[in-house]
């Protein structure tokens, strides 16, 4: 078995580093021990060292951005990493906080040798300006220490990769303090010198665990990793070191988002059509955002229109200091059903959901509405107002005996003013409701007002005199 | 003088009665005879604007276009009401064979969002027909409406009130409604691409009132004066 391992030396600074233009020094501040646990090459110019204090660092460096470290969000990057890397290997494992392991040696033949696998995996780093140490190993944890220490080789050779790891000094092996201590006091100062000792005498020496870890290494003892699962959502997070005011200044990290939510659905051939954007600010409730399309859909120009349209309507209400992104629901892809020859059809489809989506994107989506019967004698309640719908290729079929109604119905009866000139049909009497206690008891008649319109009026069991529609 | 009128008569701007020629400008037919006839024999103008200007509603202005609505859907094309006056009532026009499935209603808040919802709609390839109720149009949006539907090759039919028949409007057709004092809608042609306006027509839309049906022998009075006290 062969392992690959990707060390990721500064995630954090790279993850706040692709979500901005351009920007001065920065560095990962650890919060407890106000000290610099990561800096950029810009800071490192400029003499800050990773351990400095705040202070000194400040000094160094007045105009130094600075970004407190959490754990929380370190796992939610290393999972973001593991989700592209597993476009490419199926068996991967996150090693926390800053590593992820996959399987190589069943990847061999389908990439044609483990050189092309290693370029492949080069080349999505650079395309996602991310920094990461790659090694191989013939087992999990050789693979670890060699990327750890920057020492990995593309070789596949196991003599090879034990020479290599014979010369890591003992303090990267990552032995406890204690048995490391020890191995020093016995004069034994690199890994090579510890896999010499016979394993009996280290385990009762030392410690049976330390005796695990270099069989561990050596790959004398099994060492089973679980697989790891991509969840079923996608999700990303952009920060801001400086403050976003303005909308347009959200657009940079959305392009990239959107990217790569348009490759993830391509690779698993699906749609989605709710995207969730979470604006976090720094004093106030963050700003949740819902953007719906009204098909499915995975093309990032589409969905980054409907953020547009969405982000004009709702200016923001303070600066932006992170953004989220996550699509929870998806939809399996459809096979459009090839009817006619040009695809006529498909384009159409395609123009609907596009015209709709940006319609409800500005407007919201109370502001569309389609009208469907419904079976009653009352006539407010003959039909209702649902969401905007493709409609299917099947006709709905009105039934065969509707009575005689008015185009225009009035959303609330308006009494009746004028004497009308001409009585034209009626009486008509609906009377009904009795059984949702919303009765109505009404006589319905057509009549000519002055003005020449034709109304539909009625009069109730009060004997008051409503309009309740225009023949237009 | 002479130099002068021919640089008059070779500028386009110049319409000249003579050039008239029958229009071949695209068309659906209204569905009604007499009103097609006094259109040239074409009916509604695709690709452009048409304005019905009157004052009140429940003359038959919905009849007018109803068959033109029917065919519409059948096609399969969406038909788009923008900001209608009062409720469209489903059942009704479900009744007159519009299948309600490709009928969708827009309301908007202001005259912004219904100006960019309009020419969206009617850039669209899905749009086979708008009908819009706008409150105050400039000429300069009337202008921009009527590009958007020249792109989109869609058939727009805006409501609006009498009191702009004065105004002058790029619509490439209109015509003022009055009602009749038989139930009936007559047509006053005040603007046409191509020909002469001022054709007058009208249209017997007693069916509205369901006055063919042997109901109405009944009521021949009406119940109003007895319930007079």
């Amino acid at each position: 078995m062969l392992w690959l391992y990707l060390h990721f030396p500064h995630l954090l600074l790279d993850h706040i580093q692709r979500n901005q233009e351009s920007m001065g020094a920065l560095a990962i501040l650890d919060s407890a021990r106000q000290c610099i646990v990561q800096a950029c090459p810009t800071a490192q110019n400029l003499g800050i060292e990773t351990g400095m204090r705040l202070k000194t660092a400040l000094a160094l460096a007045p105009d130094l951005n600075t970004l407190q470290a959490e754990p929380k969000q370190e796992a939610w990057l290393l999972e973001d990493q593991a989700r592209w890397l597993y476009h490419f290997a199926a068996h991967i494992t996150l090693v926390p906080p800053d590593g992820l392991c996959a399987e190589v040696s069943s990847l061999q033949k389908l990439y044609g040798g483990l050189s092309a696998i290693w370029q492949t995996i080069e080349q999505a780093l650079t395309e996602r300006r991310l920094t990461a140490w790659i090694a191989v190993g013939h087992t999990p944890l050789a693979a670890r220490l060699l990327a750890q220490t920057g020492k990995g080789e593309c070789s596949a050779d196991k003599a090879h990769l034990l020479t290599a790891l014979g010369k890591l000094p003992l303090l990267s092996a990552g032995f406890d303090k204690k048995s490391c201590t020890r191995l020093q006091r016995l004069g034994l100062n690199s890994l090579g010198e510890v896999f010499t000792l016979p394993a009996p005498e280290l385990a009762r020496r030392l410690s049976p665990e330390l005796l695990a870890r270099v069989q561990k290494i050596e790959g004398t003892r099994s060492d089973p990793q679980a697989p790891w699962q991509p969840p079923h959502i996608f999700r990303q997070r952009a920060d801001f070191i400086q403050e976003v005011e303005h909308t347009q200044g959200l657009f940079f990290s959305l392009q990239r988002i959107l990217a790569e939510l348009e490759e993830d659905l391509c690779w698993r051939q699906q749609d989605t059509d709710t995207l969730l954007l979470t604006l976090q600010h720094r004093h106030e409730e963050a700003t949740r955002l819902r953007i719906r399309t009204t098909g499915p859909e995975h093309r990032a120009e589409a969905f980054l229109k409907l953020i547009r349209l969405k982000l004009d309507q709702q200016p923001l209400k303070a600066p932006v200091t992170a953004l989220i992104f996550t699509v929870k629901q998806f939809t399996d892809r459809e096979v459009p059903i090839g009817q006619d020859l040009l695809g006529e059809t498909a384009d159409l489809d395609e123009a609907w959901h596009t015209l709709i989506s940006r319609l409800q994107a500005r407007l919201g989506e109370q502001a569309l509405r389609q009208f469907s019967l419904k079976e009653d004698y009352r006539p407010e309640c003959a039909w209702f107002a649902k969401e905007v719908l493709k409609p299917g290729q099947k006709q709905e079929k009105a039934p065969a005996s509707l009575p005689h109604r008015p185009i225009w119905l009035l959303k609330c009866p308006k009494p009746l003013t004028q004497i009308p000139v001409a009585w034209l049909s009626g009486p008509e009497r609906i009377s009904g409701g009795w059984w949702d206690g919303q009765r109505v008891h009404r006589d319905y008649y057509i009549a000519q007002l002055p003005g020449g319109e034709l109304a539909w009026v009625f009069r109730n069991h009060q004997d008051g005199w409503f309009i309740h529609g225009w023949f237009g | 003088m002479s130099k002068l009128l021919s640089t008059l008569l070779q500028d386009a701007r110049v319409w000249q009665g003579y050039q008239h020629r029958r229009a071949t400008q695209p068309a659906e037919s209204t569905g009604y005879q007499a009103l097609d006839n006094q259109l040239g024999g074409l009916g509604w103008p695709k690709g452009a604007l048409s304005e019905c200007l009157l004052d009140t509603w429940g003359i038959g202005e919905l009849h007018l276009v109803l068959p033109l609505m029917q065919r519409v859907s059948e096609e399969g094309k969406t038909i788009f009401w923008l900001n209608p006056p009062h409720t469209p009532y489903a059942p009704a026009l479900a009744r007159e064979g519009v299948n309600l499935g490709h009928l969708v209603m827009i309301n908007t808040q202001d005259r912004n969002d219904f100006l960019w919802t309009l020419e969206n709609c009617l850039r669209s390839p899905v749009t086979g027909l708008v009908f819009a109720w706008p409150g105050k149009l400039a000429s300069r949006d009337v202008r921009r409406l009527q590009l958007a539907a020249e792109a989109g090759n869609n058939l727009c039919v805006l409501f609006r009130s009498r009191q702009h028949v004065e105004q002058n409007s790029p619509a490439a057709l209109r015509l003022e409604l009055v009602p009749g004092e038989h139930q009936e809608l007559k047509i006053n042609i005040i603007k046409r691409r191509g020909s002469w306006p001022g054709q007058r027509c009208s249209l017997a839309l007693g069916h509205r009132a369901n006055s063919i049906d042997h109901n109405s022998v009944r009521v021949v009075q009406g119940p109003w004066p007895k319930t007079r006290r």
